[in-house]
């Protein structure tokens, strides 16, 4: 049983090296994390601060990105920012991911009432844009800071997964592997972590990547709103803070161009990853092209 | 029969999506540590003691009855929504919340209908061709990774890009704003060109955007249905092949792209209020950005919940209208839902 497993896994992971789409998203990706790594540690935190450098440059040795109207640089800027988005994105997705498939299992298993409850609010939240009740949350809590942020992004990245898990378990529950660990006298639960899980888990990681995705576009949105974490800098509040200066309109380009391309490259690469996994774990969704 | 036990679904979740909203945006700034009017006293104080200060506070202690409990606090929330009461706005003080949403509505309406269809309707055609044909033109083909980059994009991202080729560097379109400077706001013809120029930078970020989405969601449904029996059959009776496409699989495939946009409204009308930000465009989306950089709660509060409410409106009649196009769903598909 191990051995298979580990067959299957490297099966899994060949299958996806190959994708093309996955390893193009892969390759941008860690690239992405690379610079932002490398920058995160070899600045200094104290060149934050505004009036480090001198204002308004063109990229320049010293300022490798150039200068903002506040005196920051904004190398300095993108090597905290790109950490900070992607940390959001991450809590944000777990919490998301885990608690959504809670409700799917738990919804999908149960069936009856439970379900019809679940499925109801599920389809609600669904439906309601969510960056609105975000809007409503964030401006009242003062001062949020980038882990605050994540959390309350997270609390509404459930409904999706959640509904995507419950079709998966409603077709899972009916075969036969389930039936009989049923008659075995296997608890829900035990069902659910013991024979569902495994077979979700591929299904899950793709999942985790689209909410992922859509934690660091809620951010990026919330920031441009001006609901951001004003002490710390994500890629959302450098735009906010860009936009704020007009940077546009002054010619700034190397202030507001860089952490527009970094959030390009970051959902592309985001969205790439996401269509391989959804393509190797469910092969009928292969493209024919 | 079928139909209206699917009708009776679809008015559970919208009477459903209602009062949870309702019920959300009731309790969230309750929730919060502190007094629910917090946001609105340190707004006053802020102001410096402000003219109106103690009668506002008294107004909205009155309407809102802070003073009692939390059942009976929602009990006249309810009452005072259900009159199109959404309360007053603090950095317009005297004006009523529900007067500021007006005039942002035909904006946000305007541009929100027009970007959708158009993206919607253009996507899912071209996606049709596509998937259709593609296989036999290298042109075709570059169009999928083009969609999909564009499709990735936010579109407020898309927005900042196109200001600054379109409106600054090339500049073809007008800057950032509804209509330009100094111009009279009556209904001429030279105003009503002003408005259309200005619009079509934001319009076009939001179509680019969404029109790969449904591009690339038909073709991949047309190329699903290449091997279903009725296409073979239609083929072995020797109907030509544009009727196949358009009379045959485009007619099916249109049944999933229009739950499709039932099921990405949400998504279009967040982003899109996110645009009409960066393109200082006067909807309902730069009337909450300046609520929100103006500390107004209570116009935050009932523009969320205007928005939320029309989402859920919209939806329901997408849902309710895909039966006429889908007649399977009037007997097999309704129980399942």
């Amino acid at each position: 049983m191990a051995t298979a497993r580990v067959e299957t896994g490297k099966g899994y992971v060949g299958e996806l090296l190959r994708n093309r789409k996955f390893l193009i998203g892969l390759i941008i990706f860690l690239t992405l994390l690379t610079l932002a790594v490398a920058g995160n540690l070899t600045t200094d935190p104290a060149s934050r601060r505004s009036g480090s450098f001198p204002a308004r440059l063109p990229p320049g040795p010293g300022w490798p990105l150039g200068t903002d109207t506040l005196g920051r640089s904004i190398a300095v800027q993108i090597s905290e920012a790109l950490p900070k988005s992607l940390q959001v994105g991450l809590i944000a997705a777990f919490l998301g991911t885990f608690f959504g498939a809670l409700i799917g299992f738990v919804s999908g298993y149960f069936g009856g009432m439970v379900d019809a409850v679940l499925r109801v609010l599920i389809d609600v939240f669904l439906s309601i844009p969510s960056l609105l009740f975000l809007i409503l949350i964030a401006a009242l809590v003062k001062g949020v800071n980038v882990q605050a942020m994540a959390l309350i992004i997270g609390a509404f990245a459930w409904p999706s997964p959640a509904r995507q898990v419950r079709a998966q378990v409603l077709s899972l529950k009916e075969r036969a592997f389930v039936q009989v660990a049923r008659l075995s006298g296997m608890s829900g639960l035990e069902i659910i972590f013991r024979e569902l899980m495994p077979h979700m888990l591929q299904w899950l990681g793709a999942n985790f990547v689209n909410a992922f995705l859509s934690a660091v576009l809620t951010e990026s949105g919330l920031s441009l709103l001006g609901l951001g974490p004003q002490r710390e800098m994500t890629l959302g509040m450098m735009v906010y803070w860009a936009l704020s200066y007009a940077a546009i309109l002054q010619n700034l380009w190397w202030w507001w161009a860089p952490p527009v391309l970094a959030l390009i490259c970051l959902f592309l690469s985001l969205y790439l990853i996401h269509l391989g996994l959804d393509e190797v774990s469910n092969p009928r969704l292969r493209s024919q092209a | 029969m079928a139909y209206l036990r699917y009708l009776g679904q679809r008015l559970v979740i919208l009477v459903a999506t209602i009062f949870i909203s309702i019920t959300v945006v009731f309790f969230v700034p309750r929730m919060v540590p502190g007094h629910p009017l917090a946001a609105v006293f340190s707004k006053l104080a802020a102001m410096g003691g402000s003219l109106n200060a103690p009668e506002l506070i008294e107004e909205y202690t009155r309407i809102f009855g802070l003073d009692r409990s939390l059942w009976e606090q929602y009990v006249s929330f309810l009452r005072e929504l259900a009159r199109g009461n959404l309360g007053y706005s603090i950095s317009s003080f005297p004006s009523h919340v529900s007067d500021l949403l007006k005039p942002a509505i035909p904006w946000t309406i305007g541009l929100l209908t027009v970007t959708t269809l158009i993206s919607w309707i253009l996507g899912s055609l071209i996606g049709a061709v596509v998937g259709w044909r593609g296989q036999k033109s290298r042109f075709f083909q570059a169009l999928v990774p083009v969609a999909l980059v564009l499709y990735s994009i936010p579109y407020y991202i898309l927005a900042i890009i196109l200001i600054f080729l379109f409106a600054f560097h090339w500049p073809i379109f007008p800057l950032p704003g509804p209509y330009s400077v100094g111009i009279e706001r009556e209904l001429s013809l030279e105003f009503v060109l002003d408005v259309l120029r200005h619009a079509i930078l934001p319009a076009l970020s939001i179509i680019l955007v969404s029109l790969g989405w449904w591009f690339l969601s038909m073709r991949s449904l047309i190329t699903s249905l290449k091997g279903e029996d009725y296409i073979l059959q239609a083929e072995a009776k020797g109907l030509s092949d544009q009727r196949i496409l358009w009379g045959y699989a485009f007619r099916n495939a249109l049944l999933p792209q229009a739950t499709g946009l039932a099921i990405s409204l949400g998504h279009i009308v967040g982003g899109a209020l996110l645009t009409e930000v960066i393109f200082a465009y006067p909807g309902l989306g730069s009337l909450i950005y300046s609520s929100i950089q103006g500390k107004d709660y209570p116009l935050i509060q009932g523009g969320v919940l205007l928005i939320i409410l029309s989402v859920a409106l919209a939806n329901f009649l997408i849902d309710i209208t895909y039966p006429l196009i889908d007649p399977r769903i009037r007997t097999e598909r309704a129980g399942r839902g």
